[in-house]
């Protein structure tokens, strides 16, 4: 019995012993501020990072040569003390301050800058944001050029000789099912040669072998430039060209044309330094950035890192901004269970709920809260189509599709939280951007008649549709709401179904379904970020969309230079060519000033017109709405503004809901 | 096919180990459990403690255990590999792979990524890289979904936390569970009855969400005693603790309640009672040893399950276990943590098998003769 007794003893004295070992490791004194932060950051590397979570906390830990002014947004002094801009508006000089240095101490330089960009653009690292540096000089060359040689080379190239063994002449709709097919258009997006340039927007009437050897011709010369290209981006770039370190704290950089949102990719975090010293040390490249290893340069420091559990940051002593920063110490908690975050946040254990971490049940109870506050995000949700299938691969099903769906109903009624419908893919608030007028709001009359005309008359003889979804209840509901429309309105029958993530992730990319749930974030507030992910076989594109003026339209919006040497090829097919005519007037007339302005105009039209063949002509989409984001914060959290504040007054909404951690503190006082 | 062919001689293999002989057993069973021992103490504690466990493990093997014993450690080896193999075969089959992300990657990108994280595009040859850096390098490899963390470094400091809540919400279960049943078995069809096993009834019929959102409601958020969810006190083991406890605790009532029933009109206690034996004296040195070989065995694969973490309890109360690693390991497709949790598990189901037959001959002395 007493043998029996003191073992159960026993068994228990190891589960505490082993309870208290658990805890021992995680005690820590008690944070300023806690927020929950959705999940879990799959890495703080800031060149390998994606998505807001790891935004968050990568923004904590590094700083940039700008970064966000917490009330403004705009670019404020970091790494770089201040900078100018040459009269071309091409050529950025940043000072560094010569107080900025790495937590170790050690110096940050203008050197670390040449590194870590560098570094972003690697192929070899296989950075997803590379592409946020290809408005520098020679950025491109050196991520891309190289693969895009190596695809002309091989695939395409063996792709072709088929073709032209196989076939004496070929017509129009072949070749371009053939370049699509080929993945043709992504490697030679940048192609300056005619005979490429001419037969990749081939759309009439039939080729000969003599076109075609002539194309091979010259894909054999693309590639061999674009390895010359590439070679000669290795040599330059961050050495003589692209960006250059003349002095310890000088960093100039040179854009292939003026990119007027450029100051806000300096505050983004891919564009951040990171450690040489530490990353090359053997054995740490992949780890170098956990809590043992890390040397950063921002207002945090990483105290501690225990995953699924918290993340403690800690105010960095080393920072140039220390004085700054109010907050010594804070927790940043990965809790992913919706009602989970709320019970913290109602009962004190968080001070910040980020963007949506609620039951979205609840929002009508919640939104009523004085500490509850939304605005408008720079995020659209819409579903894709399968543009290459039956009878979606026919425009006029596309356009029906759109006027059939009661966005308003949708927005109200199963949102609820003041969306907007989205009546055009580029969300509202980009400055001095205006979607084009739409042709895809309400219009059962005009959808039934489309319908009937690509010949499916009350929906008759309509295949059953599927509408795809990653599963989430808010999603579920939407398409559930879609399919009714579809069957009440035009009398499709439309099924709704789910796949979890990865499922869905590679079904969409295989372009395997009919119609697709998704949404897009933009990256940056510039129309562009959410129009040049529609140009042929983006990678983002997934639907099998292609039109080559939109394409011509978004390359030319990147670098206007070719554009404006030679505006009338492209001008014939706008549909608004008169408004960039006068603007070409002015800049050929006016002073630099003018002329920048104008040029930003003509840009801006250019997308404009982009984007008019998403909601006017081809409708290889269908937007539903615009996002909002909606945060819980204790008021005791100073700093943050849910409304912007310029100094002259206006006030904008926080549209990409940032709030740096650097300027948010608390207000001491009783708890 | 090759595949199929291959898991069916798995099998042959591991169905051979319960006839090795007695001398085979005692020389193959020693040194597949220093092979396992080294690889998991290198693991997780460096090669030193790998060597020291090794040797010390197959010395106590070769000197004190019994054939049987032996024979089912030998079965341990090959079915853990067998498991491996199953468990690629089948990650593989999943549509999806740890590099599709939400943005599309350059397949050169993809592939760089693949040698990086040594995971091929072919199943069978990612098995034998998994298994070679299993072996040689005695580690679980780099988690592909958590950047720069290895399997270890995930479940190193998650198990600790599931194991201790494990512990505490078995031993709840065992103590609530053993009452609760054993004073029913002892008074069928009294009110004690009833009343014990309508509490049980709701136990095994509420999920475990609805178990600890009851609690949260009523401990955190109205009384304001306990804290909702996180990790970092005692404070916060409590309620996870127990909502993993009671639906095993209201098993053990019904397997306790049942063994006691039976045992209590086996002649020996009518000997017992005959011979003017106390009740209390009867329950408790006769009765209860034997009353408890269902529960006993119930507790093997219990003990695993608990012990390894539930994946709601943990998301519900925010507690960094290892129960989380299994489905995000499976929702991520993060090949290297999905088998690492599966070796894990299956290791503790195994053990704890072996231990609950052991327990057994303890408890039951007409077992002993056969081990």
């Amino acid at each position: 019995m007493y043998r029996t007794l003191i073992s159960v003893l026993l068994a228990f004295a190891v589960t505490l012993l082993l309870v208290g070992f658990t805890f021992s490791a995680s005690l820590d004194a008690p944070p300023d501020y806690r927020f929950v932060n959705g999940t879990e950051p799959k890495t703080l590397d800031p060149h390998l990072a994606t998505g807001e979570p790891e935004n968050r906390i990568i923004s904590a830990l590094f700083e940039g040569l700008t970064r966000y002014d917490p009330k403004t947004l705009e670019p404020a002094p970091g790494v770089a003390e201040h900078w100018t801009l040459s009269p071309d508006l091409k050529t950025y000089t940043f000072h560094l301050r010569t107080n900025a240095r790495w937590s170790n101490g050690r110096p940050l330089t203008a050197a670390d800058f040449i590194y870590s960009w560098k570094r972003l653009l690697d192929p070899a690292l296989g950075g997803e944001y590379a592409y946020i540096l290809f408005p520098v000089q020679y950025a491109e060359a050196y991520n891309a050029y190289k693969s895009y040689a190596e695809a002309i080379r091989g695939p395409l190239k063996a792709k072709l000789t088929a073709l032209i063994e196989k076939n004496e002449s070929i017509d129009a709709a072949r070749w371009q099912s053939f370049l699509a097919e080929a993945d043709a258009h992504g490697p030679l997006k940048a192609t300056e040669q005619k005979v490429l340039r001419d037969l990749l927007t081939f759309k009439q009437g039939s080729l000969t072998r003599e076109q075609l050897n002539a194309f091979s011709q010259g894909l054999d010369l693309e590639a061999k430039l674009l390895l010359e290209k590439n070679a000669e981006a290795r040599e330059k770039l961050g050495k003589t060209a692209g960006f250059m370190a003349p002095d310890d704290h000088t960093f100039v950089v040179e854009l292939k044309a003026p990119t007027p949102y450029f100051l806000e990719i300096t505050s983004f975090f891919p564009t951040m330094p990171a450690p040489r010293f530490v990353i090359e040390r053997p054995g740490n490249s992949s780890d170098w950035f956990t809590q043992k290893k890390i040397v950063n340069n921002g207002p945090f420091l990483l105290k501690t890192w225990n995953v699924n559990e918290r993340i403690r940051l800690n105010k960095n002593p080393t920072y140039w901004g220390h004085d700054e920063v109010r907050a010594t110490a804070l927790d940043v908690l990965p809790t992913e269970q919706l009602t989970t975050c709320l019970n913290m946040y109602l009962t004190g254990e968080a001070d910040w709920l980020t963007s949506n971490l609620y039951p979205s049940d609840l929002v009508q109870d919640l939104r009523h809260r004085a500490d509850f506050h939304t605005g408008p995000a720079l995020t659209v949700y819409y579903y894709r189509f399968n543009n290459k299938k039956k009878p979606f691969n026919d425009v006029r099903v596309r356009h029906a599709l759109n006027l059939a769906i009661d966005r308003k109903l949708i927005v109200e009624r199963v949102l609820g939280l003041g969306q907007l419908p989205a009546f055009s893919f580029v969300p509202p608030g980009m400055t001095g951007y205006t979607s084009p007028r739409t042709k895809i709001s309400l219009d059962l009359a005009h959808a039934r008649e489309l319908l009937a005309q690509a010949g499916f008359p009350g929906g008759q003889g309509f295949p059953e549709v599927g509408i795809l979804y990653n599963s989430n209840e808010t999603h579920k509901k939407i398409a559930e709401v879609i399919a009714d429309q579809l069957k009440r309105n035009l009398g499709i029958a439309a099924k709704a179904y789910n796949q979890e993530w990865q499922s869905y992730i590679s079904t969409v990319r295989g372009i395997n379904y009919d119609i697709a749930r998704a949404a897009w974030v933009g990256d940056y507030s510039d129309p562009n970020t959410f129009l040049d992910m529609w140009v042929t076989n983006g990678g983002n594109n997934q639907t099998g969309f292609s039109s080559p003026i939109y394409d011509q339209l978004i390359a030319d919006a990147g670098n206007l230079e070719p554009f404006l040497a030679n505006p009338e090829g492209l001008l014939s097919h706008l549909k608004e060519p008169a408004m960039i005519r006068q603007e070409l007037e002015s800049a050929r007339a006016g002073s630099v000033a003018e002329k920048s302005e104008a040029w930003g105009k003509i840009r801006m039209q250019l997308l404009r017109e982009a984007e008019s063949i998403l909601v006017q002509d081809e409708f290889p989409i269908m937007p539903i709405y615009f996002y909002v984001n909606s945060d819980l914060v204790n008021p005791r959290l100073r700093g943050f503004y849910h409304e912007l504040e310029f100094p002259d007054g206006k006030r904008a909404p926080n549209f990409k809901d940032i709030h740096p951690l650097r300027d948010i503190w608390v207000e001491r006082g009783p708890p | 096919m090759i595949e199929a062919i291959t898991i069916l001689v798995g099998f042959g293999i591991i169905a051979s180990t319960a006839w090795l002989g007695p001398k085979s057993a005692k020389i193959v069973a020693p040194l597949l459990l220093a092979l396992m021992l080294y690889i998991g103490g290198r693991a997780g504690w460096g090669q030193l403690t790998g060597i020291i466990l090794a040797i010390s493990g197959a010395a106590l093997a070769y000197f004190f255990a019994p054939v049987r014993v032996l024979r089912r450690v030998a079965f341990l080896v090959p079915s853990l590999v067998l498991l491996i193999y199953t468990t690629t075969l089948l990650m593989y089959r999943a549509p999806g792979n740890p590099f599709a992300g939400e943005k599309v990657a350059d397949p050169q990108v993809e592939m760089a990524l693949r040698a990086h994280y040594g995971v091929p595009k072919d199943a069978t040859q990612f098995f034998f890289t998994y298994m070679r850096r299993l072996v040689v390098e005695g580690t679980l490899g780099p988690s592909i979904k958590v950047a720069g963390r290895s399997v270890e470094e995930l479940i190193g400091p998650a198990l600790p936390v599931s194991i201790s809540i494990g512990l505490l919400a078995l031993a709840l279960a065992c103590a609530i569970g053993l009452t609760l049943g054993v004073s029913a078995g002892l008074r069928p069809n009294s009110l004690a009855d009833y009343g014990s096993m309508t509490l049980v009834l709701f136990g095994i019929s509420l999920p475990n969400f609805v178990i600890g959102a009851l609690f949260i409601i009523v401990f955190a958020l109205k009384l304001g005693w306990l804290p909702v969810a996180g990790w970092g006190g005692y404070r916060h083991l409590i309620m996870p603790a127990f909502t993993l406890a009671l639906p095993y605790a209201a098993y053990v009532a019904r397997l306790a309640r049942s063994g006691t029933l039976e045992v209590m009109q086996q002649d020996f206690i009518r000997t017992a009672r005959a011979k003017g034996l106390p009740r209390n004296i009867i329950v408790l040195k006769h009765a209860l040893k034997a009353s408890l070989l269902p529960v006993v065995s119930f507790l093997g694969p219990a003990a695993a399950g608990i012990m390894t973490g539930s994946f709601v309890v943990e998301t519900l109360f925010g507690v960094p276990g290892i129960g989380q690693w299994f489905v995000k390991g499976a929702i991520n497709r993060d090949y290297s943590v999905v088998l690492g949790t599966a070796i894990i598990y299956s290791g503790l189901i195994t053990s704890f098998n072996l231990v609950v037959d052991l327990a057994y001959a303890w408890l039951d002395p007409r077992v002993r003769g056969t081990l």
